[in-house]
């Protein structure tokens, strides 16, 4: 690659409530995220394989950037045992209670404060908010083209060709870059971790100056972002009321019997006997 | 690409390898060493593929964590009653304690769930080492070894991954310690040519249930009922802490029955009525099965270590089969490996010079004495094949229709001579007092028939419906995952699987990887009017027992990549 400059990716993540985790929901109905065990946004996981199926086939540097508390810092562990190089973390008090506005505004900012990138690479949405509106949003204030639901790309020198998923097919684009993708889950197979890399986080991870040099904590004053436009304040959307539907879970039951008529005639009590009538379950 | 290098490399994250680790980590701790360790665990966690029993004598816990009581050492319990049981269709039967082997109570004692033990001890030793930064441990979960790598006659490391294609999937060390339980380590046995007799593999199959009734602190095994055509083995029942309990049986691989169907001989256990009593109301909360070397003293490598590598636990074959215990001794045997390879680090020498020691060390120690004096236990067994075939059966016919007398009365009478000569041969070979110099038997592999005749299972009546699960079902319970494409076994010819399955379907028999198998995995399809072999893999508990019981070695089981695998938290 000598002489070639590398390809600048960066790949917006979040850190979002474990999905198989029970606890996390407030009195008040809000999500208690401190409570909730946390993972990565399975979304992003396709946004980071393509970044990396890139850095594997025409060599770039891929920064993984995340909005949110300290513990965020998790993910970007995570996306270095993936193979990225560098990671941002956007950490401030003044962020709390952002809606996609507010966040695409200051994940804008991080865009400009990072200087030049050819890619930007986000997931199609997250499993907490489920919007898909932040990577649009952060393609139309850059000014940047965007590919959305993207499956499958190519690039040969500065352009890139992608497939998207649209309904009933796909289609084929080809685009300068820069560009924005948002990468649809129904891409390529995940790659799994590799022993090298894990073992390489495991490696810098215990060297502080090393650590500092791939991680780096930023603020909204870091990147030049006005407070004003971030945060609750910065946020139009006004959560109007949140309720609690019930929860998940309760116990499997397995009907054996001699026969099938006998096992549907088990299920039907079963329904009947657990205070849902049949019919108010099916018109439920 | 920089060399992945460690001090000292563990394959395999169960209690033999923590049990060495964290006797490292002390040693290295007290005399200021720097020490880098690398632990190689193929399940998705830490403890998640690790299945036990578990009632354990405290004797290596209390070694390695004095404090362990009040620590937050995972403990289900202590033994409060102990009894030794034989179970007739219909009847159960406590053996006094004058009659059933000292070595069988188990008071005092404590019931694990070994898979939580060694989650504890992982978190137990990050955080040990956590304020000293020249003691480095770092911890590979998903991470499975695939195949050792040698420089020359010593062993360097190992290839992590099938997957693995460069130097960056390579793990060097300057000892390897595999605790693996045969999954890679058999490499070495075979290549250093350090067998003795073969390994005879027993396979345990074992649910947790939520019951009504508080069985916590009550400890059974048991003979008789369901095993009553002649293959070695028995049950057992440990009351564990809130309301659960454990329900196993354990079944010796060298049976002439080619179709053991572990699992179901499980279900047959439950639906005796006094299995029924304990589970009645309850609920199952978690399916597994293992396989336990059960061969012990002959059965174990002539040599425990090779220059850069010692074996350990299970890998090795500590169990005890009087007793019935295994944690202790692997424990033990870790806790001494530990102790030897400190040793090494600070002799700087990796060879046999000193890695050798360590078997001097473990034999002349309790463990060596223990196996030692217990050499011939199974071998009375596989030499008596008639007590569990007739004498045992004969007795329960009696006990089950008339009383514990006529039991007995009926076994004596049935052949007076035969009777009193094996009870005394069986007492001389269980005590080892007299010597008869080493044993040998073949592999389980060989001792299937194909011309068996499969007498259908005793069935016992009057149990509940909602206790008794089919294997498919039972699969679900264990909470297994593999990624798509996933191939971890292999089987080397079709051709050798279709001979096969043709010999035994001569004999309307099932060919022993469907028979024996404990997930429903192996299948014989029918496709174009011809027999093949078929795998379900997604159910595979990685049991390994497919890979002992096939008659043509045409099986080997893998480690599961990716951390895949069942999850036997809790087991």
């Amino acid at each position: 690659m000598e002489g070639v400059a590398l390809l600048k990716i960066i790949v917006f993540i979040k850190q979002v409530p474990d999905t198989s985790s029970k606890a996390g929901v407030n009195p008040d109905g809000t999500i208690n995220r401190a409570q909730a065990r946390r993972m990565l946004n399975p979304f992003d996981r396709y946004a980071i394989q393509k970044a990396i199926e890139i850095k594997r086939s025409v060599g770039a540097e891929v920064t993984c950037v995340t909005m949110g508390p300290p513990p965020a810092v998790e993910v970007l562990i995570e996306t270095f045992e993936h193979g990225a190089d560098y990671g941002i973390l956007l950490t401030d008090k003044r962020l709390a209670a952002s809606d996609t506005l507010a966040t695409a505004y200051a994940l804008h900012k991080v865009v400009h404060y990072l200087g030049d990138s050819d890619i930007i690479l986000t997931g199609l949405q997250t499993t907490d908010g489920d919007t898909a509106q932040v990577g649009p949003q952060i393609a139309e204030r850059l000014g940047l083209p965007q590919i959305t639901y993207c499956e499958q790309l190519s690039i040969t020198g500065r352009t890139l060709r992608a497939r998207r998923v649209v309904e009933g097919g796909h289609q084929e684009v080809e685009v300068n870059l820069p560009v924005l993708i948002t990468v649809a889950n129904s891409a390529t197979p995940l790659d799994y971790k590799r022993f090298a890399d894990v073992a390489a986080v495991k490696e810098f991870m215990r060297h502080p100056e090393e650590r500092d040099k791939r991680i780096k904590n930023v603020s909204l004053d870091t990147i030049g972002a006005d407070p004003s436009r971030t945060g609750l304040v910065g946020s139009p959307t006004v959560v109007g009321k949140t309720w609690k539907l019930g929860e998940i879970g309760g116990s499997c039951v397995i009907f054996k019997g001699e026969s099938i008529e006998r096992e549907v005639e088990e299920l039907i009590e079963r329904l009947h006997t657990n205070g849902k009538g049949i019919e108010e379950f099916i018109n439920a | 690409m920089k060399r992945i290098e460690y001090d000292i490399l563990f394959v395999g994250g169960g209690i033999s390898s923590l049990s060495a680790a964290h006797r490292l980590v002390d040693l290295a701790r007290q005399n200021n060493l720097s020490l880098r360790i690398a632990i190689l665990e193929k399940g998705k966690d830490f403890g998640s593929h690790v299945l036990s029993g578990a009632v354990s004598n405290p004797r290596s816990i209390k070694k390695l964590f004095p404090n362990y009581e009040t620590t937050g050492f995972p403990i289900e319990g202590k033994c409060t009653t102990s009894y030794m049981t034989i179970l007739g269709k219909k009847k159960a039967w406590d053996m006094p304690s004058f009659l059933s082997p000292p070595e069988m109570n188990k008071l005092g004692y404590l019931i694990l769930s070994l898979s939580n033990v060694v989650r504890w001890m992982t978190s137990n030793l990050t955080e040990k080492v956590k304020d000293t930064p020249s003691i480095v441990v770092d911890l590979y979960n998903g991470f499975p070894a695939n195949s050792i790598i040698y420089n020359g006659n010593s062993v360097a490391g190992v290839r992590v991954d099938s997957t693995g294609i460069n130097e960056g999937d390579n793990c060097y060390a300057r000892v390897t310690i595999f605790g693996d339980k045969g999954f890679i380590s058999r490499d070495i046995i075979t290549k250093f040519n350090l067998a003795q007799t073969s390994q005879k593999w027993a396979v345990g199959v074992k649910e947790v249930w939520e019951t009504e009734k508080d069985l916590s602190g009550k400890v059974w095994h048991t003979i008789g009922y369901p095993l009553l055509e002649g293959s070695f083995g028995g049950g057992f029942i440990y009351g564990l802490k809130d309301k659960k309990v454990a329900i196993g049986m354990i079944v010796g691989l060298d049976s002439e029955n080619p179709a053991l169907h572990p699992p179901q001989i499980l279900q047959a256990f439950k639906k005796h009525p006094w299995v029924q009593e304990m589970i009645k109301g309850g609920k199952l909360l978690k399916y597994g099965a293992s396989i336990i070397p059960e061969g012990g003293h002959y059965s174990l490598p002539k040599e425990f270590a090779v220059d850069g590598a010692i074996i350990i636990g299970d890998a090795l074959g500590v169990l005890d089969l009087k007793g019935f215990s295994g944690v202790d001794k692997a424990m033990e045997s870790g806790i001494t490996a530990g102790e030897i390879i400190f040793e090494a680090l600070q002799k700087k020498d990796f060879s046999t010079g000193t890695l050798g020691q360590f078997k001097q060390k473990l034999m002349d120690g309790w463990v060596g004495k223990e196996l030692k004096s217990s050499r011939y236990y199974r071998y009375a067994f596989h030499k008596n094949k008639k007590l569990f075939s007739n004498y045992l059966p004969n007795f329960l016919k009696g006990l089950d229709n008339y009383s514990l007398f006529i039991g007995f009365i009926n076994t004596f009478l049935s052949n007076p001579i035969d009777t009193i000569s094996s009870v005394i041969n069986l007492k001389r070979m269980m005590s080892g007092k007299t010597d008869i110099g080493p044993v040998k038997w073949q592999e389980d592999r060989t001792y299937s028939r194909a011309d068996y005749k499969v007498e259908a299972m005793a069935e016992v009546k009057g149990f509940s419906k909602n206790t008794i699960y089919s294997t498919a079902d039972l699969v679900f319970y264990a909470f297994t995952h593999y990624h798509h494409g996933n191939r971890h076994i292999d089987e080397f010819n079709a051709d050798v699987c279709r001979q096969c399955i043709q010999k035994y379907h001569t004999y309307h028999n099932e060919v022993p990887c469907v028979g024996d198998c404990t997930a429903e995995v192996h299948e014989v399809r029918l496709k174009d009017n011809k027999y093949f072999h078929f795998m379900n893999l997604e159910n595979c508990v990685q049991c390994c027992t497919c890979e002992i019981v096939c008659p043509e070695k045409n099986l080997k089981v893998n480690p599961a990549e990716h951390g895949s695998g069942p999850d036997f938290f809790g087991l």
